[in-house]
């Protein structure tokens, strides 16, 4: 019994330790599903605050000077080194636009005591590997060995954020300021593509009851038509009689419609439209353009 | 008149063949000497890191001139040998690494020994230069690991048929990718 509770303890111990340990697969990048969100905080080092603050930051760095930002704050990293992380994880997603290769990744894991800056291939010039260091050492250092992680990561990009201002060769990124109106745009094609669907399906639907079986033309006309309703089983029945225009056969079609469902198709066109471009008010997910990585930036262990 | 016309028609359809699998390996033959073009520039950049780094620490250290003289030896020597694209052959190849790798070692040594002088080590210059080589480190060793993608790429596609053919005709070697067990790779000995 005591050999089985300790092996159970040793297996959810390692369960534990395994979940605390990322690799590049399985570090959340929340940016994909919100661009507003630049910090993938998986263990709650940083507090809420710090990463509202750093979100607004960084979002503000990529409207103006179009540098995007992946920055981490874990307990640990599959490997232990930040530098080989970070290139893969900029290897992977391609941040940063293509055109102007300006992806940033800052890596801490605190659990390696280890931390990258990792610049892309065009931030090279505005963030100097040297200037990488002087953060470093100068706003995070300090910060970290006192264990602080958001004055550590909140310094970090303040003083980061003033040498991207200085550069005045970065541009702004151009789908950042024109998004509401390609999501709107978006939304009005996705309701429009929606209608010609059930148009379309509705035309189907009519030109299939006006076939003849008789003289195979499409001449069929509805001459009359009653419905009953069943209200136990939530059924309205039709019946409707059909009469060929052109050799007068005649057919008889009854069809259920459930008076539950309501005008489904609409609503849930409607619906599949407005969660897929709206995302409670303009928040939607981001892209990484593919951007790459030269092995710029510094890295550092405290 | 119908077989000159299928002729006529086969003729065109292995023309445009084979000046699609030329101008396929031209263009892979273009992004491997590119990607070499890189590797040198940034093994450059680190040589000219070297001058700096070399009188920062000689301010503290005078005395270990007997490694500063063998990093400056060394990459006195691996600035001599720049290799052109065209002439990338294996034993080219090597001989650059090698002269290379003499100066990692030889770098590696001095850093080594700057362990032993903590005012050099709490100097902001010295600190940013450190992190200037490790950052170049860091680029060699991407633009090496990219230029042999681009040779694997390249030799994928000699190799394949039928484009091996149309190699042999044109001229297409398989192209020799960096080794990683040289030297260059090679952890720096300390010795006491």
């Amino acid at each position: 019994m005591k050999r089985t509770l300790s092996f159970l303890l040793t297996l959810l111990m390692t369960a534990l330790s395994f979940a605390d340990t990322y690799t590049v697969d399985n570090l959340p990048i929340p940016y994909l599903q919100d661009r507003t969100h630049y910090v993938s905080n998986p263990d709650g080092l940083l507090s809420q605050t710090a990463v509202d603050s750093l979100n607004l930051w960084l979002g503000e760095m990529e409207r103006t000077h179009g540098v995007q930002t992946v920055l981490a704050v874990v307990e640990r990293i599959e490997g232990g080194e930040t530098y080989d992380f970070c290139m893969a994880l900029g290897r992977k997603h391609g941040i940063g636009s293509k055109e102007q290769n300006s992806g940033l990744i800052i890596l801490l894991s605190t659990g390696d005591r280890a931390y990258t800056i990792l610049t892309g291939r065009g931030l090279e010039g505005t963030l100097p590997d040297a200037i990488c260091k002087r953060i470093e050492n100068y706003q995070m250092l300090p910060a970290l060995r006192e264990g602080d992680w958001d004055t550590a990561m909140l310094n970090a990009v303040r003083a980061i954020t003033k040498y991207v201002d200085g550069d005045d060769s970065l541009v702004g990124s151009s789908d950042f300021d024109d998004s509401d109106t390609g999501a709107l745009i978006g939304f009005i094609l996705c309701m429009l593509l929606g209608l010609g669907i059930i148009g379309f399906a509705i035309w189907y639907d009519e030109r299939r009851k006006s076939y003849c079986p008789s003289c195979k033309q499409y001449k069929m006309k509805k001459i009359s038509s009653y419905t009953t309703r069943n209200k136990r089983l939530g059924i309205r029945t039709h019946h409707d009689t059909y009469r060929c225009s052109h050799c007068y056969f005649t057919k008889e079609l009854h069809w259920d419609e459930n008076l539950n469902s309501g005008n489904g198709a609409a609503a849930a066109g409607g619906a599949l439209g407005g969660s897929f471009f709206g995302r409670g008010g303009g928040s939607f997910g981001g892209s990484f353009g593919g951007g790459s990585f030269g092995g710029g930036g510094a890295s550092g262990r405290f | 008149m119908k077989t000159i016309k299928s002729i006529l028609l086969a003729l065109v359809a292995t023309l445009g063949l084979t000046s699609c699998t030329y101008n396929k390996l031209v263009e892979q033959e273009e992004i491997v000497a590119q990607k070499w073009a890189d590797v040198q520039t940034q093994y450059q950049r680190r040589a000219d890191l070297i001058p700096n780094l070399v009188n920062t620490v000689k301010g503290y250290a005078a005395h270990e001139s007997e490694t500063l003289e063998a990093v400056v030896n060394a990459r006195t020597k691996a600035t001599q040998i720049t290799v052109d694209p065209e002439n990338l052959t294996p034993e080219k190849l090597a001989e650059y690494q090698a002269a290379q790798g003499e100066v990692s070692q030889a770098l590696g040594r001095l850093l080594a020994i700057t362990e032993n002088y903590p005012d050099l080590k709490a100097n902001e210059q010295f600190s940013e230069l450190q992190a200037q080589l490790e950052g170049t480190e860091n680029r060699i060793a991407e633009s090496r690991r990219i230029f042999n993608e681009a040779v694997q790429t390249y030799n994928t596609s000699v190799r394949k048929f039928p484009n091996n053919i149309w190699a042999m005709i044109f001229g297409f070697e398989k192209k020799t990718p960096f080794a990683a067990e040289a030297g260059a790779e090679k952890a720096p000995e300390v010795q006491f």
